[in-house]
Protein backbone atom coordinates (compact mmCIF):
# COMPACT_ATOMS: atom_id res chain seq x y z
CA UNK A 1 0.00 0.00 0.00
CA UNK A 2 2.86 2.15 0.59
CA UNK A 3 4.34 2.19 -2.67
CA UNK A 4 0.78 2.46 -4.00
CA UNK A 5 -0.10 5.73 -2.18
CA UNK A 6 3.39 7.70 -3.41
CA UNK A 7 2.04 7.36 -7.03
CA UNK A 8 -1.15 8.50 -6.28
CA UNK A 9 -1.70 11.15 -8.71
CA UNK A 10 -4.40 13.43 -9.45
CA UNK A 11 -6.52 13.50 -13.02
CA UNK A 12 -9.20 15.10 -12.20
CA UNK A 13 -11.37 16.53 -10.06
CA UNK A 14 -14.55 15.69 -11.18
CA UNK A 15 -17.96 16.80 -10.08
CA UNK A 16 -18.88 13.29 -8.13
CA UNK A 17 -15.38 12.03 -7.57
CA UNK A 18 -12.14 12.49 -7.30
CA UNK A 19 -10.22 10.20 -10.10
CA UNK A 20 -6.44 9.32 -9.77
CA UNK A 21 -4.07 7.66 -11.87
CA UNK A 22 -2.37 4.57 -9.92
CA UNK A 23 -1.08 1.11 -9.67
CA UNK A 24 -3.06 -2.14 -8.78
CA UNK A 25 -0.97 -4.93 -8.52
CA UNK A 26 1.54 -3.57 -11.10
CA UNK A 27 -0.97 -2.55 -13.77
CA UNK A 28 -1.82 1.22 -14.22
CA UNK A 29 -5.19 1.82 -12.71
CA UNK A 30 -7.34 4.60 -12.07
CA UNK A 31 -8.59 4.93 -8.54
CA UNK A 32 -11.86 6.77 -7.76
CA UNK A 33 -12.74 8.45 -4.75
CA UNK A 34 -16.59 9.13 -3.90
CA UNK A 35 -15.45 11.54 -1.33
CA UNK A 36 -17.15 13.44 1.35
CA UNK A 37 -18.87 16.49 0.42
CA UNK A 38 -18.60 18.87 3.10
CA UNK A 39 -21.61 20.83 1.91
CA UNK A 40 -23.64 17.74 2.22
CA UNK A 41 -25.74 16.55 4.83
CA UNK A 42 -23.64 13.93 6.05
CA UNK A 43 -26.90 11.20 6.39
CA UNK A 44 -27.56 12.02 2.43
CA UNK A 45 -24.00 12.08 1.71
CA UNK A 46 -23.52 8.46 3.05
CA UNK A 47 -26.12 6.78 1.00
CA UNK A 48 -25.49 8.58 -2.13
CA UNK A 49 -21.56 7.52 -2.29
CA UNK A 50 -22.65 4.33 -1.10
CA UNK A 51 -25.05 3.49 -3.57
CA UNK A 52 -23.58 5.43 -6.16
CA UNK A 53 -20.19 3.08 -5.42
CA UNK A 54 -21.86 -0.34 -5.47
CA UNK A 55 -23.68 0.61 -8.45
CA UNK A 56 -20.72 1.49 -10.51
CA UNK A 57 -19.07 -1.88 -9.80
CA UNK A 58 -21.93 -4.10 -10.48
CA UNK A 59 -22.78 -2.14 -13.68
CA UNK A 60 -19.84 -1.69 -15.03
CA UNK A 61 -18.94 -5.43 -15.19
CA UNK A 62 -22.26 -6.39 -15.72
CA UNK A 63 -22.88 -4.43 -18.93
CA UNK A 64 -19.95 -6.16 -20.27
CA UNK A 65 -22.01 -9.65 -20.77
CA UNK A 66 -23.75 -7.30 -23.72
CA UNK A 67 -20.60 -6.95 -25.72
CA UNK A 68 -20.28 -3.51 -24.51
CA UNK A 69 -16.23 -1.87 -23.84
CA UNK A 70 -16.18 -0.82 -20.32
CA UNK A 71 -13.02 -0.85 -18.16
CA UNK A 72 -12.32 -3.43 -15.90
CA UNK A 73 -12.92 -3.17 -12.07
CA UNK A 74 -9.19 -4.48 -10.39
CA UNK A 75 -11.09 -3.44 -7.02
CA UNK A 76 -13.57 -1.97 -4.45
CA UNK A 77 -13.43 -0.59 -1.12
CA UNK A 78 -17.24 0.41 -0.24
CA UNK A 79 -16.68 1.75 3.46
CA UNK A 80 -13.87 4.30 1.77
CA UNK A 81 -16.15 4.45 -1.19
CA UNK A 82 -13.14 3.63 -3.64
CA UNK A 83 -13.19 1.82 -7.05
CA UNK A 84 -9.64 0.87 -9.04
CA UNK A 85 -10.49 0.91 -12.76
CA UNK A 86 -8.48 -0.53 -15.80
CA UNK A 87 -6.93 2.51 -16.98
CA UNK A 88 -7.95 3.03 -20.52
CA UNK A 89 -5.69 4.67 -22.62
CA UNK A 90 -7.09 7.40 -25.32
CA UNK A 91 -8.68 10.41 -25.39
CA UNK A 92 -12.15 12.12 -24.37
CA UNK A 93 -14.69 11.82 -27.66
CA UNK A 94 -15.55 15.63 -26.12
CA UNK A 95 -12.04 16.83 -27.41
CA UNK A 96 -12.06 15.03 -30.32
CA UNK A 97 -12.20 17.33 -33.61
CA UNK A 98 -15.77 18.23 -35.02
CA UNK A 99 -15.74 15.88 -37.81
CA UNK A 100 -14.67 12.99 -35.60
CA UNK A 101 -17.13 13.68 -32.75
CA UNK A 102 -19.77 13.31 -35.63
CA UNK A 103 -18.75 10.04 -36.86
CA UNK A 104 -18.12 8.48 -33.24
CA UNK A 105 -21.38 9.51 -32.23
CA UNK A 106 -23.10 6.42 -34.62
CA UNK A 107 -20.88 4.50 -32.23
CA UNK A 108 -21.77 6.07 -29.08
CA UNK A 109 -25.50 5.11 -30.70
CA UNK A 110 -24.48 1.83 -31.03
CA UNK A 111 -23.72 1.31 -27.32
CA UNK A 112 -26.60 3.28 -26.03
CA UNK A 113 -28.74 0.96 -27.78
CA UNK A 114 -27.29 -1.95 -26.85
CA UNK A 115 -27.74 -0.97 -23.37
CA UNK A 116 -31.25 0.23 -23.47
CA UNK A 117 -32.46 -3.42 -25.38
CA UNK A 118 -30.91 -4.96 -22.52
CA UNK A 119 -32.68 -3.07 -19.87
CA UNK A 120 -30.53 -0.23 -18.59
CA UNK A 121 -30.34 3.23 -18.55
CA UNK A 122 -26.89 5.38 -18.20
CA UNK A 123 -28.02 8.32 -16.18
CA UNK A 124 -25.31 10.38 -17.01
CA UNK A 125 -24.41 10.32 -21.33
CA UNK A 126 -22.02 13.39 -21.68
CA UNK A 127 -19.58 13.15 -24.80
CA UNK A 128 -16.79 13.20 -21.54
CA UNK A 129 -18.33 9.85 -20.79
CA UNK A 130 -16.28 8.22 -23.36
CA UNK A 131 -12.95 7.59 -24.69
CA UNK A 132 -11.83 6.37 -28.17
CA UNK A 133 -8.66 4.45 -27.18
CA UNK A 134 -7.53 2.56 -30.51
CA UNK A 135 -10.65 2.72 -32.37
CA UNK A 136 -12.54 1.16 -29.97
CA UNK A 137 -15.11 3.38 -28.02
CA UNK A 138 -15.18 2.70 -24.48
CA UNK A 139 -17.51 4.28 -22.10
CA UNK A 140 -17.41 4.90 -18.17
CA UNK A 141 -18.99 6.07 -15.60
CA UNK A 142 -21.68 4.19 -14.55
CA UNK A 143 -22.51 5.71 -11.19
CA UNK A 144 -26.22 7.10 -11.84
CA UNK A 145 -26.90 3.46 -14.09
CA UNK A 146 -29.58 1.40 -13.41
CA UNK A 147 -31.58 -1.56 -14.44
CA UNK A 148 -35.26 -0.05 -16.01
CA UNK A 149 -37.17 -1.21 -18.99
CA UNK A 150 -39.48 2.47 -19.08
CA UNK A 151 -39.52 4.11 -21.80
CA UNK A 152 -39.39 6.83 -19.77
CA UNK A 153 -35.88 6.09 -18.45
CA UNK A 154 -34.44 5.39 -21.60
CA UNK A 155 -35.81 8.64 -22.97
CA UNK A 156 -34.25 10.27 -20.02
CA UNK A 157 -31.05 8.88 -21.64
CA UNK A 158 -31.42 9.91 -25.06
CA UNK A 159 -32.57 14.03 -23.89
CA UNK A 160 -29.55 14.19 -21.73
CA UNK A 161 -26.98 13.18 -24.71
CA UNK A 162 -29.38 15.91 -26.78
CA UNK A 163 -28.41 18.48 -24.01
CA UNK A 164 -25.18 17.97 -24.24
CA UNK A 165 -24.73 18.40 -27.75
CA UNK A 166 -27.11 21.21 -27.78
CA UNK A 167 -24.99 22.88 -25.17
CA UNK A 168 -20.75 21.89 -25.54
CA UNK A 169 -20.92 20.94 -29.22
CA UNK A 170 -23.33 23.82 -30.41
CA UNK A 171 -21.78 23.59 -34.65
CA UNK A 172 -22.47 20.20 -35.36
CA UNK A 173 -25.71 19.46 -33.19
CA UNK A 174 -28.06 18.38 -35.84
CA UNK A 175 -25.41 16.10 -37.78
CA UNK A 176 -23.65 14.47 -34.28
CA UNK A 177 -27.90 13.94 -33.38
CA UNK A 178 -28.76 12.13 -36.48
CA UNK A 179 -25.60 10.04 -36.41
CA UNK A 180 -26.42 9.03 -32.94
CA UNK A 181 -29.74 8.43 -33.91
CA UNK A 182 -28.51 6.11 -36.43
CA UNK A 183 -26.47 4.29 -34.39
CA UNK A 184 -29.10 4.11 -31.86
CA UNK A 185 -31.81 2.57 -34.35
CA UNK A 186 -29.52 -0.05 -36.01
CA UNK A 187 -29.58 -1.38 -32.15
CA UNK A 188 -33.19 -0.50 -31.23
CA UNK A 189 -34.92 -0.92 -34.32
CA UNK A 190 -37.29 1.62 -36.06
CA UNK A 191 -40.05 1.09 -34.21
CA UNK A 192 -38.60 1.37 -30.89
CA UNK A 193 -36.32 4.23 -32.01
CA UNK A 194 -39.36 6.43 -32.86
CA UNK A 195 -41.66 5.13 -29.55
CA UNK A 196 -38.60 6.86 -27.62
CA UNK A 197 -38.16 9.68 -29.16
CA UNK A 198 -41.66 10.83 -29.26
CA UNK A 199 -40.73 10.30 -24.92
CA UNK A 200 -38.45 12.56 -25.59
CA UNK A 201 -40.49 15.22 -26.78
CA UNK A 202 -42.77 14.44 -24.14
CA UNK A 203 -39.91 14.94 -21.95
CA UNK A 204 -39.11 18.33 -23.53
CA UNK A 205 -42.73 20.34 -23.30
CA UNK A 206 -42.77 18.68 -19.96
CA UNK A 207 -40.01 21.38 -19.43
CA UNK A 208 -40.41 24.99 -18.39
CA UNK A 209 -41.88 27.57 -21.42
CA UNK A 210 -41.22 24.75 -23.47
CA UNK A 211 -42.18 26.38 -27.10
CA UNK A 212 -43.55 23.14 -27.98
CA UNK A 213 -46.39 23.51 -26.42
CA UNK B 1 -28.22 56.67 -22.16
CA UNK B 2 -30.94 56.93 -19.79
CA UNK B 3 -33.42 53.63 -19.81
CA UNK B 4 -36.83 53.02 -18.20
CA UNK B 5 -37.22 49.08 -17.77
CA UNK B 6 -40.84 47.86 -16.83
CA UNK B 7 -41.06 44.63 -14.62
CA UNK B 8 -44.18 42.72 -14.78
CA UNK B 9 -43.18 38.73 -15.20
CA UNK B 10 -45.48 37.92 -11.99
CA UNK B 11 -45.83 38.70 -8.67
CA UNK B 12 -43.82 42.14 -8.83
CA UNK B 13 -44.55 45.32 -10.79
CA UNK B 14 -41.03 47.36 -11.23
CA UNK B 15 -39.87 50.45 -12.57
CA UNK B 16 -36.45 51.53 -12.86
CA UNK B 17 -34.12 53.85 -14.76
CA UNK B 18 -30.24 52.93 -15.39
CA UNK B 19 -28.08 55.03 -17.01
CA UNK B 20 -25.21 53.85 -19.18
CA UNK B 21 -22.25 55.62 -19.99
CA UNK B 22 -19.99 53.44 -22.06
CA UNK B 23 -20.29 50.05 -20.40
CA UNK B 24 -21.53 51.07 -17.24
CA UNK B 25 -24.68 51.05 -15.71
CA UNK B 26 -25.74 53.25 -13.29
CA UNK B 27 -29.08 52.26 -11.34
CA UNK B 28 -31.06 55.69 -10.58
CA UNK B 29 -34.00 54.40 -9.17
CA UNK B 30 -35.72 50.70 -8.82
CA UNK B 31 -39.34 51.19 -6.96
CA UNK B 32 -41.53 47.74 -6.39
CA UNK B 33 -44.44 47.17 -5.31
CA UNK B 34 -44.85 43.15 -4.77
CA UNK B 35 -48.49 41.54 -4.95
CA UNK B 36 -49.40 39.56 -1.94
CA UNK B 37 -51.92 36.67 -1.78
CA UNK B 38 -53.71 35.90 0.94
CA UNK B 39 -51.62 33.00 3.15
CA UNK B 40 -52.11 29.38 1.83
CA UNK B 41 -52.40 30.80 -1.56
CA UNK B 42 -50.24 31.31 -4.56
CA UNK B 43 -50.34 34.19 -7.44
CA UNK B 44 -54.00 34.59 -9.02
CA UNK B 45 -52.66 35.79 -12.44
CA UNK B 46 -55.94 37.99 -12.41
CA UNK B 47 -55.94 39.59 -9.16
CA UNK B 48 -51.83 39.73 -9.75
CA UNK B 49 -52.54 41.73 -13.12
CA UNK B 50 -55.37 43.92 -11.11
CA UNK B 51 -52.71 44.84 -8.45
CA UNK B 52 -50.07 45.86 -11.64
CA UNK B 53 -52.99 47.79 -13.19
CA UNK B 54 -54.07 49.86 -9.93
CA UNK B 55 -50.07 50.46 -8.85
CA UNK B 56 -48.83 51.20 -12.13
CA UNK B 57 -48.65 55.03 -12.57
CA UNK B 58 -47.61 55.46 -8.66
CA UNK B 59 -44.89 53.27 -9.53
CA UNK B 60 -43.39 54.76 -12.66
CA UNK B 61 -43.87 58.26 -11.44
CA UNK B 62 -41.92 57.24 -7.53
CA UNK B 63 -39.20 55.92 -9.80
CA UNK B 64 -38.96 59.27 -11.99
CA UNK B 65 -38.94 61.26 -9.32
CA UNK B 66 -35.93 59.34 -7.46
CA UNK B 67 -34.11 58.83 -10.42
CA UNK B 68 -35.06 62.93 -10.82
CA UNK B 69 -35.65 63.09 -14.17
CA UNK B 70 -38.53 63.58 -16.71
CA UNK B 71 -39.95 60.81 -18.93
CA UNK B 72 -38.88 63.55 -21.67
CA UNK B 73 -35.10 62.69 -20.82
CA UNK B 74 -35.53 59.06 -21.59
CA UNK B 75 -34.16 57.38 -24.62
CA UNK B 76 -35.59 54.59 -24.33
CA UNK B 77 -38.14 52.32 -22.67
CA UNK B 78 -38.35 48.54 -21.73
CA UNK B 79 -40.18 45.70 -20.64
CA UNK B 80 -40.51 42.28 -19.54
CA UNK B 81 -42.15 40.65 -22.58
CA UNK B 82 -42.34 36.94 -21.73
CA UNK B 83 -41.30 34.26 -19.58
CA UNK B 84 -44.45 34.99 -17.47
CA UNK B 85 -48.01 35.15 -16.62
CA UNK B 86 -50.17 36.62 -19.65
CA UNK B 87 -52.32 38.99 -17.89
CA UNK B 88 -49.32 40.14 -15.56
CA UNK B 89 -46.89 40.46 -18.94
CA UNK B 90 -49.27 42.81 -21.05
CA UNK B 91 -49.86 45.43 -17.99
CA UNK B 92 -45.79 45.97 -18.18
CA UNK B 93 -46.01 46.02 -22.31
CA UNK B 94 -49.27 48.41 -22.60
CA UNK B 95 -47.22 50.80 -20.11
CA UNK B 96 -44.28 50.62 -22.32
CA UNK B 97 -46.40 51.43 -25.57
CA UNK B 98 -47.98 53.94 -24.00
CA UNK B 99 -44.89 55.84 -23.25
CA UNK B 100 -43.45 54.94 -26.25
CA UNK B 101 -46.28 56.22 -28.50
CA UNK B 102 -47.38 59.59 -27.29
CA UNK B 103 -43.22 60.61 -25.81
CA UNK B 104 -41.80 59.03 -29.32
CA UNK B 105 -39.41 56.80 -27.88
CA UNK B 106 -37.60 53.98 -28.82
CA UNK B 107 -39.28 50.57 -27.31
CA UNK B 108 -37.49 47.22 -26.36
CA UNK B 109 -39.15 43.87 -25.66
CA UNK B 110 -36.81 41.58 -23.37
CA UNK B 111 -36.50 38.13 -22.04
CA UNK B 112 -37.06 38.65 -17.99
CA UNK B 113 -34.29 35.39 -17.55
CA UNK B 114 -31.78 37.30 -19.29
CA UNK B 115 -32.46 40.45 -17.31
CA UNK B 116 -31.59 38.28 -14.15
CA UNK B 117 -28.37 37.05 -15.96
CA UNK B 118 -26.94 40.10 -17.01
CA UNK B 119 -27.62 42.25 -13.88
CA UNK B 120 -26.31 39.86 -12.27
CA UNK B 121 -22.96 40.42 -14.47
CA UNK B 122 -23.08 44.47 -14.24
CA UNK B 123 -23.45 44.43 -10.67
CA UNK B 124 -20.85 41.83 -9.12
CA UNK B 125 -18.34 42.48 -12.75
CA UNK B 126 -19.04 38.75 -13.35
CA UNK B 127 -17.21 38.16 -17.27
CA UNK B 128 -17.55 34.68 -18.38
CA UNK B 129 -19.52 32.46 -15.35
CA UNK B 130 -21.36 29.57 -15.48
CA UNK B 131 -24.49 31.15 -14.04
CA UNK B 132 -27.27 29.39 -11.87
CA UNK B 133 -30.72 30.75 -12.44
CA UNK B 134 -33.02 29.85 -8.75
CA UNK B 135 -36.34 31.54 -9.34
CA UNK B 136 -40.34 30.78 -9.10
CA UNK B 137 -39.60 30.54 -12.62
CA UNK B 138 -36.38 29.18 -13.47
CA UNK B 139 -33.85 26.53 -12.14
CA UNK B 140 -31.50 27.00 -14.74
CA UNK B 141 -27.85 26.06 -15.00
CA UNK B 142 -26.36 28.43 -18.74
CA UNK B 143 -23.25 29.09 -20.17
CA UNK B 144 -22.75 31.63 -22.91
CA UNK B 145 -21.52 30.20 -26.15
CA UNK B 146 -21.59 31.33 -29.72
CA UNK B 147 -24.31 34.26 -29.20
CA UNK B 148 -26.51 32.31 -26.65
CA UNK B 149 -27.06 31.17 -23.44
CA UNK B 150 -27.06 27.50 -23.49
CA UNK B 151 -28.71 25.54 -20.95
CA UNK B 152 -26.40 22.82 -19.37
CA UNK B 153 -29.18 21.75 -16.88
CA UNK B 154 -32.29 22.48 -15.67
CA UNK B 155 -35.64 21.27 -13.77
CA UNK B 156 -37.04 18.63 -15.65
CA UNK B 157 -40.24 19.63 -13.63
CA UNK B 158 -41.16 22.21 -11.14
CA UNK B 159 -38.91 24.77 -10.06
CA UNK B 160 -36.85 25.29 -6.68
CA UNK B 161 -38.92 28.14 -6.11
CA UNK B 162 -42.03 26.50 -6.82
CA UNK B 163 -41.17 23.49 -4.59
CA UNK B 164 -39.96 25.82 -1.63
CA UNK B 165 -43.57 28.25 -2.28
CA UNK B 166 -45.91 25.00 -2.24
CA UNK B 167 -44.59 23.41 0.53
CA UNK B 168 -44.97 26.66 2.39
CA UNK B 169 -48.08 26.67 1.34
CA UNK B 170 -49.24 23.39 1.79
CA UNK B 171 -48.12 24.48 5.68
CA UNK B 172 -50.74 27.57 5.45
CA UNK B 173 -47.66 30.41 4.51
CA UNK B 174 -48.21 33.41 2.65
CA UNK B 175 -45.91 33.26 -0.69
CA UNK B 176 -43.21 34.03 -1.31
CA UNK B 177 -42.47 30.76 0.98
CA UNK B 178 -38.70 30.41 1.04
CA UNK B 179 -37.74 32.99 4.01
CA UNK B 180 -40.22 31.05 6.61
CA UNK B 181 -38.26 27.90 5.49
CA UNK B 182 -35.32 28.74 5.53
CA UNK B 183 -35.63 30.14 9.54
CA UNK B 184 -37.48 27.06 10.06
CA UNK B 185 -35.56 25.24 8.58
CA UNK B 186 -32.31 27.05 10.83
CA UNK B 187 -33.55 25.24 13.70
CA UNK B 188 -33.32 21.98 12.76
CA UNK B 189 -30.92 19.53 12.27
CA UNK B 190 -33.05 16.33 12.14
CA UNK B 191 -32.30 14.70 8.53
CA UNK B 192 -35.27 12.81 7.26
CA UNK B 193 -34.61 10.54 4.16
CA UNK B 194 -36.11 12.36 1.32
CA UNK B 195 -35.81 11.23 -2.40
CA UNK B 196 -33.03 12.72 -4.46
CA UNK B 197 -33.21 12.78 -7.91
CA UNK B 198 -30.44 14.07 -10.44
CA UNK B 199 -30.41 12.57 -14.25
CA UNK B 200 -27.02 13.85 -15.57
CA UNK B 201 -27.10 17.65 -15.35
CA UNK B 202 -30.81 17.85 -14.79
CA UNK B 203 -33.10 17.42 -11.32
CA UNK B 204 -36.14 16.83 -11.16
CA UNK B 205 -38.46 18.21 -7.83
CA UNK B 206 -41.72 16.33 -8.03
CA UNK B 207 -41.18 13.36 -6.20
CA UNK B 208 -38.84 15.27 -3.47
CA UNK B 209 -42.68 17.62 -3.28
CA UNK B 210 -44.86 14.67 -2.29
CA UNK B 211 -42.20 13.03 -0.03
CA UNK B 212 -41.85 16.29 2.17
CA UNK B 213 -45.45 16.81 2.25
CA UNK B 214 -45.42 12.93 3.70
CA UNK B 215 -43.23 14.16 6.11
CA UNK B 216 -44.36 17.12 7.72
CA UNK B 217 -46.43 15.23 10.54
CA UNK B 218 -42.57 14.68 12.09
CA UNK B 219 -42.38 18.40 12.38
CA UNK B 220 -41.98 21.36 10.31
CA UNK B 221 -38.89 21.87 11.62
CA UNK B 222 -37.33 18.65 10.60
CA UNK B 223 -39.28 19.23 6.98
CA UNK B 224 -38.21 22.09 5.81
CA UNK B 225 -34.41 21.48 6.61
CA UNK B 226 -34.99 17.83 5.15
CA UNK B 227 -36.39 19.38 2.33
CA UNK B 228 -33.77 22.42 1.88
CA UNK B 229 -30.31 20.02 2.22
CA UNK B 230 -31.64 17.79 0.08
CA UNK B 231 -33.05 20.17 -2.50
CA UNK B 232 -29.82 21.97 -2.40
CA UNK B 233 -27.54 18.82 -2.58
CA UNK B 234 -28.95 17.65 -5.77
CA UNK B 235 -28.68 21.40 -7.47
CA UNK B 236 -25.05 21.46 -6.01
CA UNK B 237 -23.89 18.38 -7.57
CA UNK B 238 -26.00 19.70 -11.24
CA UNK B 239 -23.70 22.86 -10.26
CA UNK B 240 -20.48 20.91 -10.36
CA UNK B 241 -21.58 18.82 -13.05
CA UNK B 242 -21.90 21.56 -15.06
CA UNK B 243 -18.51 23.27 -13.87
CA UNK B 244 -16.55 20.10 -14.64
CA UNK B 245 -18.03 19.77 -17.68
CA UNK B 246 -17.72 23.18 -19.18
CA UNK B 247 -14.37 24.24 -17.23
CA UNK B 248 -15.79 27.73 -16.55
CA UNK B 249 -13.99 29.73 -13.73
CA UNK B 250 -16.40 31.79 -12.77
CA UNK B 251 -20.22 30.83 -11.09
CA UNK B 252 -22.66 33.89 -11.04
CA UNK B 253 -26.04 32.69 -8.73
CA UNK B 254 -29.03 34.99 -9.50
CA UNK B 255 -32.50 35.07 -9.15
CA UNK B 256 -34.93 35.15 -6.01
CA UNK B 257 -33.66 31.99 -4.78
CA UNK B 258 -30.32 33.22 -4.36
CA UNK B 259 -31.38 34.96 -1.48
CA UNK B 260 -31.09 32.06 0.70
CA UNK B 261 -28.00 31.67 3.10
CA UNK B 262 -27.58 27.69 3.19
CA UNK B 263 -28.05 27.48 -0.65
CA UNK B 264 -25.47 30.14 -1.03
CA UNK B 265 -23.37 28.52 1.33
CA UNK B 266 -23.41 25.36 -0.45
CA UNK B 267 -22.03 26.89 -4.17
CA UNK B 268 -19.48 28.96 -1.88
CA UNK B 269 -17.76 25.32 -1.06
CA UNK B 270 -18.44 23.85 -4.58
CA UNK B 271 -16.77 26.99 -6.21
CA UNK B 272 -13.73 26.45 -3.33
CA UNK B 273 -13.62 22.83 -4.79
CA UNK B 274 -13.02 23.88 -8.34
CA UNK B 275 -11.14 26.92 -7.92
CA UNK B 276 -13.88 29.06 -9.56
CA UNK B 277 -14.80 32.63 -8.35
CA UNK B 278 -17.83 32.98 -6.67
CA UNK B 279 -20.35 35.87 -7.45
CA UNK B 280 -24.11 35.91 -5.65
CA UNK B 281 -26.18 38.65 -7.36
CA UNK B 282 -26.92 41.57 -4.32
CA UNK B 283 -29.87 40.48 -2.16
CA UNK B 284 -31.65 43.51 -3.33
CA UNK B 285 -31.20 43.13 -7.24
CA UNK B 286 -31.47 39.25 -6.91
CA UNK B 287 -34.77 38.80 -7.53
CA UNK B 288 -37.62 40.47 -10.00
CA UNK B 289 -36.49 43.76 -10.62
CA UNK B 290 -36.99 47.07 -13.36
CA UNK B 291 -33.12 47.00 -13.35
CA UNK B 292 -32.83 43.43 -14.87
CA UNK B 293 -35.12 44.64 -17.76
CA UNK B 294 -33.57 48.19 -17.91
CA UNK B 295 -30.31 46.95 -18.13
CA UNK B 296 -30.74 44.73 -21.52
CA UNK B 297 -32.51 47.13 -23.08
CA UNK B 298 -29.55 49.29 -22.62
CA UNK B 299 -27.58 46.26 -23.98
CA UNK B 300 -29.69 45.65 -26.91
CA UNK B 301 -29.97 49.14 -27.73
CA UNK B 302 -26.35 49.32 -28.20
CA UNK B 303 -26.56 47.03 -31.46
CA UNK B 304 -30.31 46.78 -32.27
CA UNK B 305 -32.30 49.70 -33.22
CA UNK B 306 -36.01 49.93 -31.07
CA UNK B 307 -38.96 47.61 -32.05
CA UNK B 308 -42.01 49.16 -34.12
CA UNK B 309 -45.14 49.47 -31.93
CA UNK B 310 -46.97 46.34 -33.94
CA UNK B 311 -44.42 44.54 -33.11
CA UNK B 312 -43.93 44.39 -29.28
CA UNK B 313 -45.35 41.28 -28.14
CA UNK B 314 -45.71 39.38 -24.70
CA UNK B 315 -44.88 35.87 -24.80
CA UNK B 316 -45.47 33.49 -21.97
CA UNK B 317 -43.29 31.07 -23.02
CA UNK B 318 -40.21 31.87 -24.27
CA UNK B 319 -37.22 30.37 -23.48
CA UNK B 320 -34.05 32.28 -22.73
CA UNK B 321 -31.93 29.93 -24.68
CA UNK B 322 -33.94 30.67 -28.15
CA UNK B 323 -32.65 34.93 -27.46
CA UNK B 324 -29.85 35.30 -29.73
CA UNK B 325 -27.39 37.71 -27.92
CA UNK B 326 -26.16 40.80 -30.69
CA UNK B 327 -23.94 42.22 -27.84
Amino acid sequence: MEILVILLKLVKKGAEADIYLTSWNGRKSILKIRKRKEYRNQILDNRIRTLRTVREAKMISEVKSFGISTPLVYFIDQKKFEIYLQFIEGRLVRDLSNKMIIKTCEKIGKIVGTLHKNGVMHGDLTTSNFILSRNKLVILDFGLAQRTERIEDHAIDLRLFKEVLNSAHVEIVTKAWLSFLRGYGKIMGNQKKEQILSQVLVIEKRGRYASVV
Amino acid sequence: MLCLGIESTAHTFSCAVIEKKGKNGKILSDIRKIYRPPEGEGIHPREASRHHAENSPQVLSDCLEKADVKITDLDMVSYAAGPGLGPCLRIGAVVARSLASYYGIPVYPVNHALGHIELGKMLTGAKDPLVLLVSGGHTMILAFLGKKWRVFGETLDITLGQLLDQIGRHAGFASPCGPKIEELASKSSNYEPLPYVVKGNDVSFSGLFSATKQIMPKGLETACFSLQETAFSMIGEAVERALSFTGKKEFLVVGGVAANKRLSEILQSICKRHNCKFFVSPKEYAGDCGSQISWVGLLESSKKTGTKLENTFVRQSWRIDSVEIPY
